[in-house]
């Protein structure tokens, strides 16, 4: 009797890990219009409402959470922020003085921020869910193919660019941020135009890293990124270009062989606080990006 | 545990209010830079509570809608929670659980199991990105904010399922004890409870997992 319910254990172990590992393979193998992705959309659709009311009830938790945790957090940073103070005042000086190339900057940026984002229908999106780890850098919204919303969309918040649409069902849509280590953005540092792309540090969502960058190319900290949204005629980039990615925060001495620099970036998003959100859809023909 | 259909039914509720709870709440905290996992809480106590198949199976099913709410990869959360679920219900049946310390311990050992095991899945399945040391960070306060939440879950999960629990005594002064189908209140200090009814074993349909 014992050992049969020690093989019978085993057994269903055994399928479960094999269905696993089949489940895994399967969907990396399959056509986005299989059965696997039919079923994860359907499962998706039905559960998206129940999961949209859950966040909308539990959202004064979550506040009260946040606060605890912010208050802890800022015992902690009082003592930086004082140093930061007496090293920031030093800096007015200095500040003052590039105060006048600062202001073409920021007509330059505003231009960026307004004239390539003309073309594209906004579709405003509420998030309601986000994935638990650190590895899926995802979160869901609640509107899909239904409000006109297409796969590869970039996606962004007031502040500036969020992440693309990767999967779509008629009333959600996933959206890969640009922290998920899949993703990789081509930017361009303004205002000297320096283009790289930014990859994600897997573990850090307030760090991004700007690379092939040539160790040549001055790049000083606070200077500003945007999409480079670049094209060929053949492939282009996902993203239109223009829209703010975040601010230079450090920059690490590169070696003398070395022939890329290693530049930390400081998304403008906090994605962790992410609301919502304006997918950017239509707009002009991208050639090489499914839509 | 006795596997009826009710019991079941109420383990699927468990599951699927859990993962909502997650991807709809747990998700967005950021207590200390790292995000609570309730998931392997919750497969770990049911693993504790029901034995190694109760465990993989119900791994196996949590992981498949958080990977399929999510849109993410099916079969990675699958491979992952089944495995910790089992591991408790392994632990479960070759050892008494006596001390109230012991789960949460428990469950926050097998969260750090999972969360090491789903980093090294998706490392194998090819993070292409520089990995920081705050992974294991968030991997070591994941565990530890898992033993927390166990503290309320593991009990509240118990009382649940207290009907398919064959085990199951309640730790309030005044017990619940169950003769012959009905219930009667015992005194504290173990006096015995008047009945005229023969004690007998209350009969259950259903598989002993």
């Amino acid at each position: 009797m014992y050992r049969k319910q020690v093989r019978r254990r085993r057994a269903i172990l055994v399928v479960l890990v094999v269905l696993s590992l089949i489940l895994i393979s399967s969907q990396f193998s399959e056509a986005e219009s299989g059965p696997l992705h039919t079923f994860q959309r359907g499962v998706a659709t039905v559960l998206a409402p129940v999961g949209e009311v859950a966040e909308r009830a539990l959202k004064p938790v979550r506040d009260l959470v946040d606060w605890f945790d912010e208050t802890f957090q800022a015992r902690g940073e009082n003592e930086d922020l004082n140093a930061q103070v007496a090293e920031l005042r030093a800096q007015v000086t200095e500040l003052q003085q590039a105060a006048g190339e600062n202001e073409q900057f920021e007509k330059l940026l505003e231009l960026d921020r307004t004239a390539p984002l003309g073309g594209y229908e906004k579709v405003t999106a509420r998030v309601i869910g986000r994935s638990p780890t650190v590895w899926f850098s995802t979160v869901q919204i609640d509107h899909g193919s239904s409000a006109g919303v297409e796969k590869n969309d970039a996606v962004v918040s007031g502040e500036g660019l969020v992440g693309r649409i990767t999967d779509l069902t008629p009333n959600t849509a996933q959206v890969e941020l640009i922290t998920d280590h899949s993703n990789a953005v081509s930017a361009q540092v303004m205002p000297n135009g320096a283009t790289g792309i930014v990859e994600p540090e897997v573990g850090d969502p307030e760090d991004l890293l700007l690379d092939y960058i040539s160790s040549d190319e001055p790049v000083q900290e606070n200077q500003t990124l945007v999409t480079a949204g670049w094209s060929n005629g053949q492939i282009s980039s996902a993203y239109p270009p223009g829209i703010p990615i975040g601010r230079v925060s450090s920059t690490d001495a590169a070696e003398p062989e070395q022939e890329f620099q290693r530049i930390h970036v400081e998304p403008f998003v906090d994605l962790r606080e992410l609301g919502y959100v304006q997918v950017l859809t239509g707009g002009e023909d991208r050639p090489g990006v499914p839509g | 545990m006795i596997v009826t259909n009710r019991i079941a039914i109420r383990i699927a509720l468990i599951l699927l209010v859990a993962v909502i709870l997650q991807t709809s709440f747990f998700s967005y905290l950021s207590i200390l830079g790292a995000t609570p996992n309730v998931l392997p809480v919750v497969v770990v106590t049911l693993g504790l509570l029901g034995g190694a198949v109760v465990g993989a199976v119900c791994g196996f099913a949590a992981g498949l809608l958080l990977d399929s709410i999510l849109l993410q990869t099916l079969g990675v959360s699958s491979l992952v929670l089944l495995s910790v679920g089992y591991l408790a219900g392994r632990y479960r049946e070759g050892a008494p659980i006596k001390s109230r310390l012991l789960p949460p311990a428990l469950i926050a050992g097998f969260t750090l199991l999972a969360a090491a095991g789903l980093a090294a899945v998706e490392l194998m399945l090819g993070v292409d990105a520089a990995v920081s040391l705050l992974v294991v960070r968030e991997i070591v306060l994941q565990a530890l904010f898992a033993g927390l939440l166990a503290f309320p879950l593991y009990p509240l999960i118990r009382f649940t399922l207290r009907p398919a629990l064959v085990d199951y005594t309640p730790s309030k002064r005044g017990r619940l004890i169950r003769l012959g189908g009905r219930r009667r209140r015992r005194a504290a200090h173990g006096r015995r409870v008047r009945s005229s009814a023969p004690r007998r074993v209350p009969r259950r349909v259903g598989r002993v997992a």
